[in-house]
Order: C-alpha cells, then sequence, then structure tokens
C-alpha cells in the first residue's frame, strides 16, 4: 500500500533543501532510537561505577573504591578467569577454524556442504544447550553410560577450565570460520602460483600466502575473543557449578545477590567492554587499510587441492571429528539425556529408555507452568525482534555503507563498534538499572517489568552484530544497479524493492533467522529482565534444570532446539517456494561470509 | 545529422555547475543539444564528464544551473525532477543488469511501467533481443555472458524504453579491442535507426570522432570546445583541445612571418634556419612563446635525397595492417609518433620528414579557451 501510493504521487519534485531536511530528520529519529536503545541505558549503568551519587546510588561524587572491590576476591578472580579463558579460546577457536575453513574450502575433502550447513547449525546453538549436552553425556549413570561408555574419569575434568574452554571453543569457532573462509575465498591460485613460479618451495609459498590473509586472521581472533568474553550461558551453567567464576556471570551475581551492588557490577561492565574494544577496533582499523578481501575482475575462482584417497578419507574424519565434539556430543547428550529413565540416578533396575519427560513437559508442573507458554512467549519474541532488528540493521547498514569517509558513516561505525562489544547481560542489567529510574518512569516510558522491555533490550543486542552481518552484502551491492532502475523509470521504492530487495533476499532472510533463533535461546537478557509470570522457554528451562526436574528439562531444550530446526527448514522452504529463480541465484556470498 | 523522430528531444544545460564539498566538479557548463543529435562528451578521467551525464539522467543533482529536456525544466531553481519522471534511458558502464534477472527480464524492465499489453511487451522485448544480435541468449543470466553480450543487454534494455534520450557513460571502455569496434559500429547504428537524442561520454578521442554528430571537449569540468568532429580535429581552439584529440608532436616555436589570413610561418627548433608553414586560428599574444602542433596526418616520410622536408632518424617502427607506424627523431629532445608511411623505414634509418601546413597548427602553449 505504501509503495504503491508512493510511486503514483503527483508529479512534485521535491526540493533539495526538502530532501536534504528529510534526511537529516531520518538521522535525528534513528539516534534517537539508538540513544533509547542502547546508548543511554548502557553509559549511565557505567556511570555508577566511579560515580554513584548521579543516580542517587551512594553518596559519592566521585570514588574509586568500588573498583577496587571489583578486582579483588570473588569479582577479581571471574574477571581474571574470564580474560585467560577468552584468549585461550580466540587462540584456539582460529586455529581449527582456519584447518577447516582450508580443507572445506581448498580441497576436496567429503562432505563439503553438510560442514557448511552444521556450521551455520553450530552458530545457532546457544552454549547452554551445549553444556548440558555435555553434562547429561558425561555425568555418572548419564547418557554416555545408558550406551555403555565409561565417561567417570572425564567427568571432573569436564567441570572446570577444560569443559569451559571447550565449550566456548566449540562456540566461537563458527565467528572465526566464516571470516577465515571469506578471506580464503578471496585468495585466489595466482599468489601461490607467483611463489612457486619464483622459487618458492610450498612451504616458502605458504609463508608468503599467509600473511594475505593475516587481516582475517586477526579479525576472527577479535570476534572469537569478544564473543567469549560477553558469553554468559557457560558462565551461568558450566562456570558457576563447576565453581570456575566468569566476568558475566559475577556481574550477574552483583546485582542479583541482596543487596544489589549496581556500582561494582558497572566496574565489571566496563571490565568486559573495555577488554573487548580494544581487538574489535584494532581488527577495524586493520580491515580498513588492508582489505583480506581481495576480489577483483581479474581474480580467478580459488583452486581445490585434489587430496589422494586416503589423505582424503583421514581429512574427512578430522573434520568430522571436530563437528562430532563441537556439535554432534552436546546434540546426542540432550537428546539421549532426554530418553533414559532417571537420568544421573544409579538405578537398581539398570537403564530404560521413555518418552515421560516429553509428555511432562506440556503438562502443568509442580510450580503449574508448561513449556507450553514460554515457548509460545519465546516464539512471538523472536518474531518481533528478529523483524524489528532486520529492519533497524538495513538501515544502519546502509548508513555504514553510504558516503564512506563522511562524518555520518565514521559516528555510525564507531557507534557498532562499541556496541558490538556489550555483551548482553552489560544490557540487562543497563535496562533494569535505566528504566527504572524514577526520572525516566515518571517523565518519558514506564515499561520497567514488561515484555516491551525486554524486547527492547533483545533488539537492542541483537542490532550491532545484526548490521555488521548486513554491511558485507548491503556494500557489494553497485549502486549503478539502483540507479539503473531509477532511470528506466522505477520510483525509489520501487528501485528497493526490484533491484535490492532480490539480492539481499538471502541475507536477509539468514539474518531474520539468526536472530530468530538467538532470541528463542537467549540467556542472559531474559533471565534478567522476564517480567513476573513471563517466563521465555530459556528461563524455564533453566529453572527446571536447576530445581527439580532435570529430565524435563533436558527433553524440553531438545524439544526447542527441534523447533528452532523446524523453524529454519519452514522458512528456507518457503523462501524456495515463494522466490524467483533469480532471486535465489544471488546473494551466496554474504551468507557464506 | 540523423534522422528525427518526434520522439527525439533537445537538451538543453546552461550554466551547470557541481561541487563535492569543496571540489568544483562542473563549472558554468552550457550546451545546446539539437533533437536527434549524437552529442559525445570527451574528456580525460576527472574532467567532470561522468558528472554532467549523471547530472542530467537526474542521478547527481547539480548545485546549479538549468537543465531542460524536451522542453520541461528538471533542473532549475527548486525544481529536481527525479530519473525516473525524466523519461530517458541510460547504459552504464559497468552494464549494470541485474544479476538476479534474465536477459529478457533485464530488457523488459523499462517496460513494465507501461501501459501495453504483455503480449505486446514480449514482442517488443524479442524484436529488440533480435536487434542486438542475443536472442538466443534470452533465458541466461547476467553473470552467464561474455562482457560484449552483457553490454548488448544493456544497450537492448535502454532501446526497449522507447524513450527520445538515450545516455551512454563509457558503455565500451571494459571490452577488448574487436568487441569495442563491433559494438561501436551497432551503437551507432541502432541508436540513430532508433531516432533518439544521444548524450555518450568517452576518454576515447577516435570512439568520439567515430560517432559524434556534436562533441563537447571538457576539461576540468568546464567545456573548452563544442564544435563538429570535423572542426575540432582541424581547427582546435585550445592547445588541451589539440593534445587531447591526438597530436604527433609539439615543439616550441617563434613565428617569423604571416600567410593569408590564418597562416603563419615559422622556425622549427631543431632545425636551425628551416621554416615550415602552419595555420593560426586566434592572434597570437606574441610571436615568441608560442608552441607547434603537428597532426600525424600532417606529416609524411621520404627518402633522404629528397629536397623537401627536415632531417629525421626511424627510432621504431610498428606495423598496424595496412602500414607502419613510425617514431621518428627529428633533433636533440623532439620526436614525432604514429607517423604513418605505406612502407617501411627501418629502425636507425635517415629520413626526411615533409610537413603538411593544414595539419599544423601554432598556438599559445598556455592557452585555454572555455566556451
Amino acid at each position: 500500500m505504501a509503495i504503491a501510493a508512493l510511486e503514483t504521487a503527483p508529479p512534485v519534485p521535491p526540493s533539495p533543501a526538502t530532501n536534504k531536511r528529510r534526511g537529516s530528520l531520518g538521522g535525528v529519529v534513528l539516534w534517537l532510537v539508538l540513544i533509547l536503545l542502547i546508548i543511554a541505558p548502557v553509559t549511565s549503568f557505567l556511570i555508577l561505577g566511579v560515580s554513584p551519587r548521579v543516580f542517587q546510588q551512594g553518596s559519592q561524587w566521585f570514588t574509586l573504591s568500588y573498583v577496587r572491590q571489583a578486582f579483588s576476591s570473588y569479582f577479581g578472580r571471574g574477571i581474571f578467569n574470564s580474560l585467560w579463558v577468552s584468549t585461550t579460546v580466540a587462540i584456539l577457536s582460529v586455529c581449527l577454524a582456519t584447518a577447516l575453513a582450508w580443507l572445506i574450502h581448498r580441497t576436496n575433502v567429503g562432505g563439503r556442504r553438510f560442514w557448511t550447513v552444521a556450521m551455520w547449525l553450530l552458530l545457532m546453538m546457544p552454549t547452554w544447550m551445549m553444556t548440558l549436552g555435555w553434562t547429561d553425556l558425561l555425568q555418572p549413570f548419564g547418557a554416555a553410560q545408558a550406551l555403555g561408555v565409561n565417561t567417570h574419569w572425564f567427568y571432573g575434568e569436564f567441570f572446570g577450565p577444560l569443559g569451559i574452554v571447550v565449550v566456548l571453543t566449540s562456540a566461537a569457532l563458527p565467528f572465526a570460520y566464516f571470516i577465515v573462509s571469506a578471506g580464503l575465498q578471496g585468495l585466489g591460485p595466482e599468489y601461490e602460483d607467483a611463489a612457486r613460479i619464483h622459487g618458492a618451495g610450498p612451504l616458502r609459498s605458504l609463508r608468503t600466502i599467509v600473511p594475505i590473509i593475516a587481516p582475517a586472521l586477526l579479525s576472527a581472533l577479535a570476534i572469537a575473543f569478544a564473543e567469549t568474553m560477553s558469553d554468559f550461558g557457560v558462565a551461568f551453567t558450566l562456570g558457576y557449578h563447576s565453581n570456575f567464576p566468569m566476568a558475566t556471570y559475577v556481574l550477574f551475581s552483583a546485582i542479583s545477590n541482596f543487596p544489589a551492588n549496581f556500582s561494582v557490577a558497572a566496574v565489571i561492565a566496563a571490565v568486559l567492554i573495555i577488554a573487548t574494544i580494544p581487538p574489535i577496533i584494532l581488527q577495524s582499523h586493520v580491515m580498513r587499510k588492508r582489505s583480506y578481501a581481495v576480489f577483483s575482475g581479474r581474480t580467478r575462482a580459488p583452486r581445490r587441492r585434489e587430496l589422494a584417497r586416503g589423505p582424503r578419507a583421514w581429512a574427512t574424519v578430522a573434520v568430522a571429528g571436530v563437528f562430532f565434539v563441537a556439535l554432534g556430543v552436546p546434540i546426542l547428550g540432550a537428546v539421549i539425556g532426554s530418553l533414559v529413565k532417571n537420568l544421573g540416578i544409579d538405578s537398581p533396575n539398570g537403564v530404560h529408555f521413555t518418552l515421560t519427560y516429553y509428555m511432562q513437559i506440556f503438562r502443568p508442573s509442580i510450580q503449574g507452568d508448561s513449556l507450553g507458554a514460554p515457548l509460545l512467549l519465546s516464539n512471538q519474541l523472536g518474531l518481533v525482534v528478529a523483524t524489528g532488528t532486520g529492519i533497524l540493521a538495513v538501515i544502519l547498514a546502509r548508513r555504514l555503507v553510504a558516503n564512506p569517509g563522511s562524518w555520518s558513516q565514521r559516528v555510525t561505525d564507531v557507534f557498532l563498534l562499541g556496541s558490538v562489544a556489550v555483551p548482553g547481560v552489560v544490557l540487562g542489567v543497563g535496562y533494569i538499572f535505566f528504566y527504572n529510574l524514577s526520572f525516566i518512569s515518571h517523565n518519558a516510558v514506564s515499561i520497567y517489568k514488561t515484555l516491551p522491555l525486554l524486547m527492547l533490550a533483545l533488539v537492542a543486542n541483537a542490532v550491532p552484530g545484526q548490521t555488521r552481518f548486513m554491511a558485507g552484502p548491503v556494500s557489494q551491492i553497485q549502486p549503478s544497479l539502483g540507479e539503473a532502475a531509477r532511470v528506466h523509470g522505477a520510483g525509489r521504492m520501487r528501485a528497493w524493492r526490484t533491484t535490492n530487495l532480490p539480492l539481499m533476499s538471502r541475507v536477509l532472510l539468514w539474518g531474520w533467522l539468526l536472530t530468530f533463533t538467538k532470541t528463542i535461546a537467549e540467556l542472559a537478557i531474559s533471565q534478567i529482565l522476564y517480567p513476573p509470570s513471563q517466563e521465555p522457554a530459556s528461563v524455564s528451562i533453566q529453572s527446571y534444570l536447576a530445581n527439580f526436574a532435570p529430565n524435563t528439562g533436558t527433553a524440553m531444550t531438545v524439544l526447542t532446539l527441534i523447533e528452532m530446526l523446524a523453524v529454519i527448514g519452514l522458512a528456507l522452504g518457503i523462501y524456495r517456494l515463494v522466490t524467483p529463480n533469480g532471486w535465489r541465484r544471488v546473494g551466496w556470498s554474504g551468507v557464506q561470509s | 545529422m540523423s534522422v528525427t523522430t518526434p520522439r527525439a528531444v533537445g537538451v538543453s544545460m546552461s550554466a551547470l555547475g557541481k561541487t563535492f564539498g569543496e571540489k568544483r566538479v562542473l563549472e558554468d557548463v552550457s550546451i545546446a543539444v539539437e533533437p536527434g543529435t549524437f552529442l559525445v562528451l570527451l574528456g580525460p578521467s576527472g574532467s567532470g564528464k561522468t558528472t554532467l551525464l549523471r547530472c542530467v539522467a537526474g542521478i547527481e543533482r547539480p548545485s546549479s544551473g538549468t537543465i531542460i529536456i524536451g522542453g520541461t525544466v528538471v533542473v532549475g531553481g527548486k525544481t529536481f525532477v527525479p530519473p525516473e519522471r525524466r523519461r530517458l534511458a541510460m547504459v552504464f558502464q559497468d552494464y549494470a543488469l541485474w544479476p538476479h534477472l534474465s536477459v529478457r527480464k533485464n530488457v523488459a524492465y523499462p517496460l513494465t511501467t507501461s501501459s501495453l499489453e504483455k503480449s505486446e511487451r514480449a514482442g517488443r522485448c524479442e524484436d529488440l533481443l533480435e536487434r542486438v544480435g542475443i536472442s538466443h541468449l534470452a533465458d541466461r543470466y547476467p553473470n552467464e555472458l561474455s562482457g560484449g553480450e552483457q553490454q548488448r543487454v544493456a544497450l537492448a534494455r535502454a532501446l526497449a524504453a522507447e524513450v527520445g534520450l538515450i545516455l551512454f557513460d563509457e558503455p565500451l571502455s571494459n571490452l577488448d579491442a574487436d568487441r569495442r569496434e563491433q559494438l561501436r559500429i551497432e551503437i551507432a547504428t541502432l541508436t540513430r535507426e532508433a531516432g533518439v537524442t544521444a548524450i555518450y561520454i568517452t576518454h576515447d578521442q577516435s570512439e568520439a570522432f567515430a560517432l559524434a554528430d556534436q562533441i563537447g571537449v571538457l576539461n576540468q569540468g568546464r567545456l573548452v570546445q563544442f564544435d563538429t568532429p570535423e572542426n575540432i580535429y582541424r581547427h582546435p581552439h585550445s592547445a588541451f583541445v589539440a593534445r587531447f584529440t591526438g597530436v604527433a608532436g609539439e615543439f616550441p616555436v617563434r613565428v617569423t612571418g604571416e600567410r593569408g589570413e590564418h597562416g603563419v610561418v615559422v622556425e622549427l627548433p631543431f632545425s636551425t634556419g628551416h621554416s615550415i608553414e602552419a595555420s593560426c586560428i586566434e592572434r597570437l599574444k606574441s610571436r615568441a612563446d608560442v608552441s607547434l602542433f603537428v597532426r600525424a596526418s600532417g606529416v609524411s616520410l621520404a627518402e633522404p635525397a629528397y629536397d623537401e622536408g627536415v632531417r629525421g632518424l626511424i627510432r621504431d617502427v610498428a606495423f598496424n595492417g595496412r602500414g607502419y607506424d613510425h617514431v621518428v627523431d627529428v633533433g636533440e629532445g623532439f620526436s614525432l609518433t604514429k607517423i604513418f608511411a605505406p612502407t617501411r623505414f627501418e629502425r636507425g634509418r635517415n629520413v626526411k620528414v615533409c610537413f603538411n601546413p593544414s595539419a599544423c597548427f601554432v598556438m599559445d602553449s598556455m592557452r585555454e579557451v572555455v566556451k
């Protein structure tokens, strides 16, 4: 309707001044939205760390006592643990991702398409689900034992830094993989050929080529580090249960314990952001100076190395092994765990499989809840959040790639870089604090402890990452495509709809699915901001797991995972059915990178 | 001049200016194009020709000035008509074919908003594909075509719109020499058959001379000459135009006498006491600080024993199919390039170089004329 109205609008051409005013008005509205979504909640919360009196949270205008407190005892341990774990995970995941990317994109290793799909699944899998799968598998009288495998010896080891590093490396792997893959795909064979022709052996050729994709590797390191630092799922489950505090969890405990200590939480939040910003800025700086995307009209398609039968089989087994550990074990553990009767309990009758826990899911439990309502709520949240995020991300991505080097582009870029570094838990606590301020709730909006507040926080959490995800594909669309449409008679909206939208459709779909699934399984913000008696699925599952019905909780987890996969399948199926063939021929590069 | 149909529109630009931030890329450009004319805007990179074309298309908004297309003011004062309402078509340098649409759908795009019946649209589309010789590729996608085929699709799309003005943004610059020549002929033929007005930009003078009814030469955002190809070649108004449209050599000379209304006698710097006749279009400021510009067509080579001409030494020779292009050293630091001869003069050989006065011009070397 809006499109039709625009297309048939009377031919009154807008003046340059009108267009400029419209552009700047749009910019003001956009920044107002971003201030309310991200900037105001996070900055006001961070100020508390050194100046609690600004918001009547203490008597001092300026103090460093909370900084000292945050770096001592329990809180300090959490920060220290997060830093070394994140560094280890970043290095491990980039090494693994580089090997996988090379095998999948540059050799004839078996199942290449399957591994790419598996990587997407891994990207969508929340870390708390992975933890649950591992726990169910390894625990005494758990899923592995039900299959006749003794894992007793490993169980104790897993509940500690080793398990945390394994799960977080699995979670960081797809981020690193997609970045390194993009770098490798743009690296034509001519560089290697040139080195070989000029006398370099295989090793020296490799040494010559690696610096070309160094920006991609550095970028992958930065993103893997940032993702690990900001993870809450593992900190809340495995970290807490193994008495291995991590920064995001100690931040959460600072505000969830009584009395809540917002100032210490603010200092920890600042540490999390400060630790993440330098690698991200460094990565952005390197990428700007020396793009790893060496695509050009003259770059030939990468050549695949044809492995002989034996090495190919070994390479395929190695890739399968990585995916088995990262994705297979957690899924297998959770699925078997949900089917074993009295999981984790020594039963004199041996191991029995049952579907009882799946049936219990939709029955009211002792608490009077079933998974039906939380899962429905999570889906509704996912729908709204993914759609809202998609719209905002496209607008921001267009701003980010338009007028390179302009003031507006630089501000948007810096803002997005900073926002990517804000963990969900910081955003959640920031929202609790900011939207509960009497100044805001009395004079602006009163949405504290409501579903809209949770939705806004989830959108705010997803927008920076989603924008960066979109920015690549948006920048790949040559302006002349839209200009050609305009010159040949299409109005502004029709030009966008008929030229840009088809080229971005696949990226938009995958971006939407990514946000949708991440929202359904999101834990940090949901745990902090869910309104009373309106628990999303992830929170509901955690309370089942932690309190009285771990088997039902596991079954709920599996069901949520199945539901997520079903939505992905359905969306992809609909996309295939309703879009023209041409739409599906383009746009893969953005999704794959 | 081509056959003008009622569809062809006149284009008039007056006092057109465009700045990007501090940078002025177009300054006070005024051009009037008659309906049905094939105008080529010629200039080096950064001369503002692309910006000028984009201003006519409505993709760029001029900072000042007026553009009138077919009697309608599309830019002027507070008026700015968006591109889709200007009734024109364009062939882009990078082709700008939509990768998600087949060849047929790309060509049919401008027709989708027309009031034509579906069958009539399809018929016209097929006809155009046939005319540009790609009907067998109708169901392919742009990435399955060669550069030349892609450019043919872009040409068919522009013709499909049946508008009165087609803009060409260096459409041949991404093609190899053979395809460029072939497509140049097709563009010239099909555009004139369609009877539309065309504005074509290029930095290639041979392309400009081959295509144009009128040529506008741009330099640093200013229009420096606007004339027929013949006049631009024979009577360049400035040293820049002379250089940009191809000279075999440029030498500082001293005017020693006059010959008729537009002729002078100049003393060559590399051959003491040797003078030749040359054309002088404008009044010179001084007789000393001037340059002689020599077109390749105004120089011929002869055996060393020949009475006329100045002495030269062949530095290089290249076979061009029809004969030989030579580079001839005519003195310390002075040489002439692209000197054609039907027979080959070997490298290192002495020759006599003869000048034809009608292809030699004398001008102030720094002189610039703005139209």
